[in-house]
């Protein structure tokens, strides 16, 4: 895929992710395009590892720094002690009507993320997102060995939550799938 | 008595200091191979006094990461953090441990480019096989046979040099605890990783432009292990929320932190980003290239410690002086001094119209003068936001974006640049002053695709 395409691509899923409340910060936009490209399969060529709250592409850090190095995104300072939101800026608005096909081509993606993980805050999303990094690591192994899995690799996570995650991740996968 | 300390000094930090056992290091042939590769390429040919190499630069960040160590773990600096946090660094309340991850630390940050490159990074993106970097060839080299028995002397765990010399980015099927994340962060993080701190220092006073200077003093005293704040209201009432742990500093050095990230924003659009600098290493990398053939950088220990600098020089004479000669063109263009000029630089009104102007610049020239006439050049500085946790007077944390407007101002340096052989440069400039406003259209999809063509 090339730059400018995806640039439209990540700017929309900001936008979809804010009209559906979320705070769009640097993480939650990690997590959500984390999401899209495993999930929903929409291969924007980023590889993520398993960093700070769950899996990151430093790939796509360095991106979004380029996105405004180029005007497309803007920084939003919060107040203390809040870290910053990220907005889809004007010309990013232009950028997308003038790619029409890639926006049509992925606009159900996106919708499909921005409604689902718009309400959730970085806990959630990275609860949701190791779980699918567990899945996608450990194919075939059961749903209990998946839990223990992902507790192993973010011990603060609350059983009862992990298996929650566990479960919503291989839901939404096999949807997916079936696809 | 047998000394048992080593002093070398220094022009950034007066003394760097070494132990019998680290000075074994420092005379492996992996190491005195840094003696020959320049820290910046080929950049003494703009700012004559860039001559300064990977040794001393090494060196400095070894000292750099000792003492950001021993202020980081400083008793008395990790009582602001919330008790399980502890649990995470529990190897700094074990003195045999703390000594420990302090050797590795140093002789991390003594290694960390030992992968380099000759003239370091001008030509690695084409020249190393696809998905490797030199960041490959510093772990090789840590885990060579040679530097093997110098670890086991030190009792050291050549992983875990690896490991912090190289940070999760460049090992992405690696699994850091908290403790080596950090750590890591202090040789190669974004923020105040010394790598930065010392590259910025030292290749200020050699090129002699002071943009580079910052109070790293004080930066250094003010650094400390914190959480990260919450990230937005949402996350403060989570109680889930796991703690992660990363490098910051006190509210009092704020203003070192700030004077460092403008540094590097100055350093990158005068020096690094120079537009003369950039054109010599696209000669060399297209010299580079051509010399070694479709083979590449030959990607073994042995071969890649026989190639330095001076090597690569002698090659470069060799085919300036002979026509036939693979890079030829490109000896001449570097030795003779006769290098592409500028025909298109990036300005705000063109990226509005266009994010990818250059590259429409780039292409319509190819094809109105010729491929082989033209050179384009694009790049964005790699780094995230400037977002670090700051410890507050009240001992709660919060960003560095929620209290610096200067952060939050802090451009990011971008090239797009289009150089054009001087033969043909004044004629094409011509023509593109003339045909500027039909050549720069908005980016469409369509237009967009057969760019990338």
């Amino acid at each position: 895929m090339n730059r400018l395409s995806k640039a439209a691509i990540i700017t929309n899923l900001v936008k979809s992710l804010r009209e559906n409340g979320s705070w769009a910060g640097e993480t939650h936009i990690q997590k959500s395009i984390y999401l899209l490209q495993e999930v929903l399969g929409r291969d924007l060529g980023l590889d993520f590892i398993l960093y700070k709250h769950g899996p990151f592409s430093f790939d796509l850090r360095d991106e979004l720094t380029a996105l405004r190095a180029d005007g497309l995104l803007d920084l939003e300072p919060q107040e203390i002690p809040y870290g910053p939101r990220l907005s889809p800026t004007t010309r990013a608005d232009q950028l997308q009507k003038r790619f029409p096909k890639t926006i049509g081509e992925h606009s159900d993606a996106i919708k499909e993320i921005g409604h689902r993980l718009g309400h959730r805050g970085v806990s959630a999303l990275e609860r949701l997102a190791t779980a699918v990094y567990v899945s996608q690591k450990n194919p075939g192994v059961t749903r209990e060995a998946r839990i223990q899995a992902l507790t192993e690799i973010k011990p603060h996570i609350r059983p009862e939550l992990a298996s929650k995650a566990v479960v919503e991740a291989e839901e939404w996968l096999s949807t997916h799938r079936e696809k | 008595m047998t000394k048992n300390i080593h002093e070398l000094r220094d022009p950034i930090h007066a003394f760097v200091r070494l132990t019998t056992d680290e000075r074994k290091v420092l005379d492996s042939k992996p190491f005195q191979r840094l003696r020959h590769i320049h820290q910046l390429a080929l950049t003494y040919l703009v700012y004559p006094g860039a001559t300064h190499r990977r040794f001393e630069h090494s060196l400095g960040v070894m000292e750099l990461a000792g003492r950001v160590y021993d202020i980081v773990t400083r008793r008395e600096n990790l009582e602001y953090l919330p008790r399980e946090a502890f649990s995470l660094l529990s190897d700094l309340s074990d003195n045999m441990k703390l000594e420990y991850w302090r050797r590795v630390l140093r002789m991390a940050a003594l290694c960390h480019d030992l992968g380099h490159l000759p003239f370091s990074h001008a030509a690695e993106r084409r020249l190393l096989p696809e998905g490797r970097t030199h960041e490959n060839l510093t772990a090789l080299l840590v885990r060579s046979p040679e530097m093997a028995s110098i670890w086991s002397d030190m009792k050291i765990n050549s992983e875990d040099v690896v490991k912090l010399a190289l940070g999760p980015k460049d090992l992405p099927t690696v699994s850091f605890s908290a403790l080596e994340t950090i750590l890591s962060e202090i040789v190669v993080g974004d923020a105040f990783g010394v790598d930065r701190i010392d590259y910025l220092l030292r290749d200020s006073l050699h090129l002699g432009v002071a943009y580079g200077r910052f109070d790293h003093f004080r930066l250094i005293d003010t650094l400390r292990i914190l959480p990260s704040p919450p990230q937005s209201e949402q996350d403060e009432a989570d109680s889930d929320d796991e703690i992660e742990l990363a490098l910051g500093v006190e509210e009092g050095g704020m203003q070192s932190a700030e004077a460092l990230l403008l540094a590097r924003y100055f350093m990158f659009s005068q020096v690094y980003f120079h537009p003369i600098r950039r054109i010599y290493d696209i000669h060399l990398s297209d010299f580079l290239t051509a010399w070694w053939g479709k083979n590449g950088y030959p990607f073994t220990t042995q071969e890649h410690l026989s190639l330095t600098d001076s090597e690569v020089m002698v090659m470069m004479r060799k085919a300036q002086n002979d026509p036939g000669a693979a890079g030829h063109e490109d000896a001449r263009r570097i030795l003779e001094r006769m290098h592409f000029k500028l025909i298109y630089s990036r300005n705000p009104a063109d990226t509005a119209l266009n994010p990818e102007a250059g590259d429409q610049v780039y292409v319509t020239l190819r094809r109105e003068f010729g491929a082989e006439s033209f050179r384009h050049d694009r790049y964005t500085q790699k780094a995230g936001l400037p977002n670090f946790p700051v410890l507050l007077r009240d001992d709660s944390t919060t960003s560095s974006l929620a209290i610096s407007e200067t952060l939050q101002r802090l451009p990011v340096v971008s090239v797009d640049s289009v150089y054009a052989d001087p033969g043909v440069r004044d004629k094409a400039k011509r023509w593109l002053d003339k045909n500027r406003g039909s050549i720069l259209q908005p980016a469409t999809e369509e237009r967009h695709d057969e760019s990338a063509i």
